[in-house]
């Protein structure tokens, strides 16, 4: 009795940890998708005001401090924290797979359908489409 | 122990629940509704078997027939693991012995994601096209492939449309859209080719909508809860969604199931995808099956597809000729092959096109290769039990001793006959005011119709008075 309790107790800890690890993960995408999309705001932020040269300089805000900054030096900046973020976005859904399946699998569910399969092109989507949308 | 066994399956449910609505999509789109009436097998759920693959007496609508169904069950799991392709099974028994009820179980208990083509062996003669053709094609339609789309695709609900006409009236117009989710909210800059779509499907403050990114196309959802009370006159049409959760730009993962056969036809040049539309398909040539399999084998390779191979059933298989034989050998043996289960009601007999005898009507070379269940007659309580399924699926009241009558009736003429009164019954029954089949009723449609062997009887009698009689009577000949 005692040791089937401890057993159960275990397992659920178990189970309970990769939940978690799938929500954090989950939740991280979303903060890094708040952080894109505030870039791309702030790109066509820069680019809406043609007027400005370059070379003038704007306020950019650190943390709690805004900084005088050239504005090309603002927008290359900016792109490659986009690029960051897509690449890390990328990352954490590649690894959030694994997650999801060993989570599946602490559970005793049967692995999902399909999901290690890798998309098809477009092109090749679209002759597909023809037999989907009858 | 038994209250925390509980309390854990709860919290497990939980679990699942919540993490189910987080996990990365990847919904199973099938779309096929059946629309299922009152057919001879309508009561038939699976094969009735528990975990370790025994049969329960009665389960799932399947009654007796314990060896056929534990024979079923190990290759239904041989089947569902994917394994065996090219393996051929045939169920063999007198008549209304249960075998298509077998193959209906295995069917439905291979669930959705497996394809299962039945077709009967005399549906394959056709003057349009060739008997092998008819085959190949059924054999095609019984292998799925799987395959996965992947879109990325910005989804949020419509927090307000800003579109700035120029003063001119004519020129580019500018715009902004906000969009959020449960999580987050942001400003898109919009460009003219946008702003046409989104008011070619008045998209409004309010409404749940997905862009896809790649080409920019927008797709209504619905109308969030939140804003339900905007309008007190809304079109019945209007769907009320809940305020998609989450990032804003998702990938979005979908797994189709097609046919090789549906890939087939749209390949099938002459056709066209019209041929989908008028169920025409014709022969397809032999050089596009080629490619396509020469096609769905590199996806196979590059992890881009998977091979389903499904299950052909066919029925009455004694009714294929000796050519058709050959070529299911021959089928048998390509790696794109499903499981082929086949059913006769024959003993020794000739096989169709030939003069030779052979048992089941099948050449020996092809059962050598099969894998054969039998399936033997129903006692008087599986009978019973039978029928007492069927007047419930049938929806009819039948009192304990109509059942009785209607048993002795099934033992001694044929289970078919005996369920054909069932609904006869009914009708005689729901006629005279009753409401529960009583033993007069059984009575009345046993003397209104004949069974089988009461009428040949008749036939033998006034075998004189009819037309175009023959004295000799020929042995009937069906091959």
């Amino acid at each position: 009795m005692e040791a089937s309790t401890e057993r159960v107790l275990r397992y659920l800890a178990e189970v309970e940890e990769a939940a978690e690890d799938v929500l954090a993960d989950k939740q991280q995408i979303v903060d890094l998708d708040v952080r894109r999309n505030r870039n791309r705001e702030a790109l066509n932020a820069l680019r809406r005001d043609a007027e400005m040269s370059d070379e003038d300089k704007i306020k950019v805000c650190f943390g709690s401090m805004f900084i005088k900054l050239p504005k090309k030096t603002t927008r290359q900046m900016i792109h490659k924290d986009q690029e960051q973020l897509d690449k890390e976005i990328c990352d954490i859904r590649k690894r959030l797979k694994v997650k999801v399946n060993r989570l599946n699998e602490l559970q005793g569910k049967p692995e999902l359908k399909g999901f290690n399969l890798s998309p098809l092109s477009r092109d090749e989507m679209k002759a597909i489409n023809q037999v989907l949308k009858r | 122990m038994t209250i925390k066994k509980k309390l854990f399956e709860i919290i497990c449910l939980l679990l699942f629940l919540h993490v189910k609505m987080t996990a990365t999509k990847v919904p199973e789109v099938r779309d096929i509704t059946r629309i299922e009436r009152i057919g001879a097998h309508s009561h038939i759920r699976g094969l009735g078997l528990d975990d370790a693959l025994e049969p329960r007496q009665v389960c799932q609508g399947m009654v007796g027939q314990l060896a056929a169904r534990r024979a079923a069950g190990i290759i239904l799991e041989m089947i569902k693991d994917g394994h065996i392709a090219g393996r051929a099974v045939l169920i063999a028994g007198q008549p209304g012995t249960g075998k298509t009820a077998i193959a209906m179980g295995i069917a439905q208990s291979l669930g959705q994601d497996t394809p299962f083509t039945a077709i009967a062996g005399s549906e394959i003669f056709s003057l349009e096209m060739s008997k092998t053709e008819a085959l190949s094609q059924a054999f095609r339609k019984a292998i799925g492939v799987r395959i996965k789309e992947e879109t990325e695709i910005i989804e949020g609900e419509v927090v307000e449309i800003q579109i700035d006409r120029p003063a001119t009236g004519t020129g580019t117009k500018v715009g902004k859209l906000t969009l959020k989710t449960t999580e987050m909210e942001t400003i898109y800059d919009l460009g003219s080719k946008m702003i046409e779509s989104l008011s070619k499907e008045r998209v409004q403050a309010g409404d749940v909508i997905t862009i896809d990114k790649a080409t920019g196309k927008i797709n209504k959802l619905g109308r969030s809860f939140t804003r339900a009370r905007d309008y007190d006159a809304m079109g019945a049409q209007t769907q009320f969604v809940q305020c998609p959760e989450g990032e804003l730009q998702k990938r979005k993962e979908v797994v189709h199931t097609v046919s090789l056969h549906e890939i087939d036809v749209i390949n099938s040049r002459t056709q066209g995808f019209l041929a989908l539309f008028s169920g025409d398909t014709g022969e397809i040539k032999s050089e596009v099956r080629e490619q396509i399999n020469a096609k769905v084998s590199e996806w196979r390779e590059e992890g881009k597809a998977e091979i389903i191979p499904g299950v052909l059933f066919i029925d009455e298989v004694h009714m294929l000729d000796m050519e058709c034989f050959s070529f299911l050998n021959r089928a048998l043996e390509s790696d794109l092959s499903p499981v082929l289960i086949m059913a006769t009601n024959r003993g020794i007999t000739r096989i169709r096109g030939t003069n030779y005898q052979s048992p089941h009507g099948i050449p020996i070379d092809l059962l050598d290769r099969l894998i054969i269940i039998a399936t033997s007659p129903y006692s008087e309580k599986e009978t019973r039990q039978i029928l007492k399924i069927r007047y419930e699926e049938e929806d009819v009241e039948l009192s304990e001793e109509a059942l009785t009558v209607l048993t002795r009736i099934g033992l001694e003429t044929s289970l078919r006959y005996a369920i054909q009164l069932i609904s006869t019954a009914g009708v005689v029954c729901r006629k005279r005011g009753g409401t529960e089949v009583q033993v007069e009723d059984i009575k009345r449609v046993y003397s209104l119709f004949l069974d089988e062997s009461r009428s040949s009887q008749y036939m033998k009698e006034y075998q004189d008075s009819f037309l175009f009689n023959e004295t000799q009577a020929a042995q009937m000949d069906t091959s």
